[in-house]
């Protein structure tokens, strides 16, 4: 039950910085539009740009809970509550922004295959919100997790995909789904696409909790006798 | 509503109300009620906010102070170390159930600290402590979400404490009561005032009745009249059973409490 409040309350409290969620709707659109011309490029930049604004916007709503969570798990909370509520909320956030994109995608452009250019879409939002969940983890303060999260993004774009380097980036998933949607090819690219997300996100929500649990355990002292 | 007196007695108990006590008031209720020839609840409204609001009343009565109930809070020899420099070392206290603790010293003297180590927040680099599980803790400031108003955050922690939210927002409202606010329903807390603000702290603190309140310098912000309604609520909940521990640089705060607790006396000589 918490996790659903705190899901619910979350998703609240993003849809009052309306300023903030229009920049987080705003950013993908910018990278889609400088290449609208060329269908593959500016969709696989779409979703990269997704990636970054529901990563980015996650880690902002997790340094602003910083001083409530101990408080929480005071009053009684689990930190698997906290975290998975929190990541819940984001990655709904994040894929109602790719829901929207993907509309847009299937009319203003004729790609080969839409219904995985939405898959792309849907599995860059389910794993940007672990991600920025973990960047924020890591790195306390904002501007730090800003820049490295920046710094990720910048290297997903520009590596070449099929070099270890991009694979090692978290998107790598958006790049190889993206590519099967746009130029078709195998289909095991899309299986390991997948498997790239489903690792990443297992990676980051694993280590989102793991850090979290240590830093909101509570001192377990014996009751008085 | 015929389970009523039952969930009242239950709210009493969980109040920190002696069994045969509470027994006695929710029979007294019950016959008041059917003076009026009234279901309960029609009279007294819900059984959970008229037990607080009794317990409020009750110690309005200038009664003879119980005797001190359990230890819900032990301290031996407690030291915090940050690298190389002692913060305190062999910190002694013990806080009886009915009972109200000041911790009083300089600032940077690890007041907060101390605090949060009573709360399970900071480990302790020595010494032993012994604390009841159910716990309060205010920070000095923070410890609220910005964007959401004071109800939600009752939802929010009520739901940590395992409160359905109809119950978590009316107890917060009739405790926001007792310190004369009245919580605007559409109002985020980073409009409100930093005494308001402290109060929503306060009001969070307490949402889940705890057995054990920790305060660390809760009146901040607050004006005159919400100063004095903050301390008769520090005897309301001592005279109720629980162990209040406050964090105050305020002299004048220690006439009323059972134990002072001078944290500069503990700071190492050549560190101060």
């Amino acid at each position: 039950m918490t996790a659903l409040v705190v899901a619910s309350l979350s998703a609240r409290e993003i849809s009052r910085r309306w300023v903030a969620l229009a920049l987080v709707v705003a950013l993908p659109l910018w990278f889609y539009l400088v290449r609208r011309d060329l269908a593959g490029q500016s969709t696989r930049m779409l979703a990269l740009g997704i990636g970054w604004s529901v990563s980015t916007l996650t880690l902002f709503v997790v340094n602003a809970s910083r001083s409530v969570d101990p408080r929480l798990r005071l009053t009684g909370a689990s930190t698997a509550g906290i975290i998975g509520g929190r990541l819940l909320a984001l990655s709904g956030v994040g894929l109602s922004v790719a829901f929207a994109y993907w509309l847009l995608v299937g009319v203003d452009q004729d790609l080969r295959n839409w219904w995985l250019a939405g898959l792309m879409m849907a599995v860059t939002a389910l794993v940007a919100a672990p991600l920025g969940s973990l960047i924020g983890a890591l790195l306390p303060r904002e501007l730090e997790g800003a820049l490295a999260l920046l710094s990720i993004c910048a290297v997903q774009m520009l590596a070449d995909p099929s070099d270890t380097v991009a694979k090692l980036m978290p998107f790598w998933s958006t790049r190889e789904i993206g590519t099967y949607a746009v130029d078709g090819g195998s289909l095991d690219m899309v299986w390991r696409g997948l498997g790239h997300a489903g690792l990443v996100w297992l990676i980051c929500t694993g280590g989102t909790l793991a850090i979290f649990s240590k830093r909101l355990r509570l001192q377990n002292y014996p009751e008085p006798t | 509503m015929s389970d009523w007196p039952e969930m009242f007695e239950a709210e009493l108990l969980r109040l920190g109300l002696q069994p045969g006590r509470a027994s006695q008031l929710a029979e007294e209720t019950t016959q008041q009620a059917a003076e009026y020839a009234a279901p309960p609840a029609d009279v007294f409204g819900p059984a959970h906010l008229y037990a607080r609001h009794l317990l409020a009343e009750l110690k309005a009565v200038p009664l003879k102070r119980l005797e001190p109930g359990p230890v819900l809070l032990q301290l031996r020899g407690v030291a915090k170390r940050y690298r190389r420099r002692t913060v305190f070392a062999g910190v002694d206290l013990r806080v009886r159930g009915g009972e109200v603790a000041a911790i009083v010293g300089a600032n940077g003297c690890g007041k907060s600290t101390l605090l949060k180590i009573c709360a399970g927040l900071t480990r302790p680099t020595a010494g032993e402590i012994r604390r009841t599980r159910r716990v309060g803790f205010v920070p000095q400031d923070g410890g609220t979400a910005g964007w959401l108003t004071a109800e939600e955050h009752f939802t929010l922690f009520g739901a940590a404490a395992g409160m359905v939210p109809g119950r978590a927002r009316s107890t917060g409202i009739h405790l926001a009561s007792r310190l004369a606010w009245r919580p605007g329903r559409r109002q985020p807390v980073q409009q409100l005032s930093g005494g308001t603000r402290q109060k929503l702290n306060l009001v969070l603190g307490e949402l889940h009745a705890p057995d054990l309140l920790l305060l660390d310098e809760p009146y901040q912000g607050f004006d005159q009249g919400t100063y004095l309604d903050f301390w008769q609520q520090v005897f309301a909940w001592r005279d109720a059973g629980r162990a209040v521990v406050v964090v105050t640089h305020l002299l004048h705060d220690l006439q009323n409490v059972d134990h002072v607790l001078d944290l500069g006396a503990y700071l190492t000589g050549g560190e101060r």
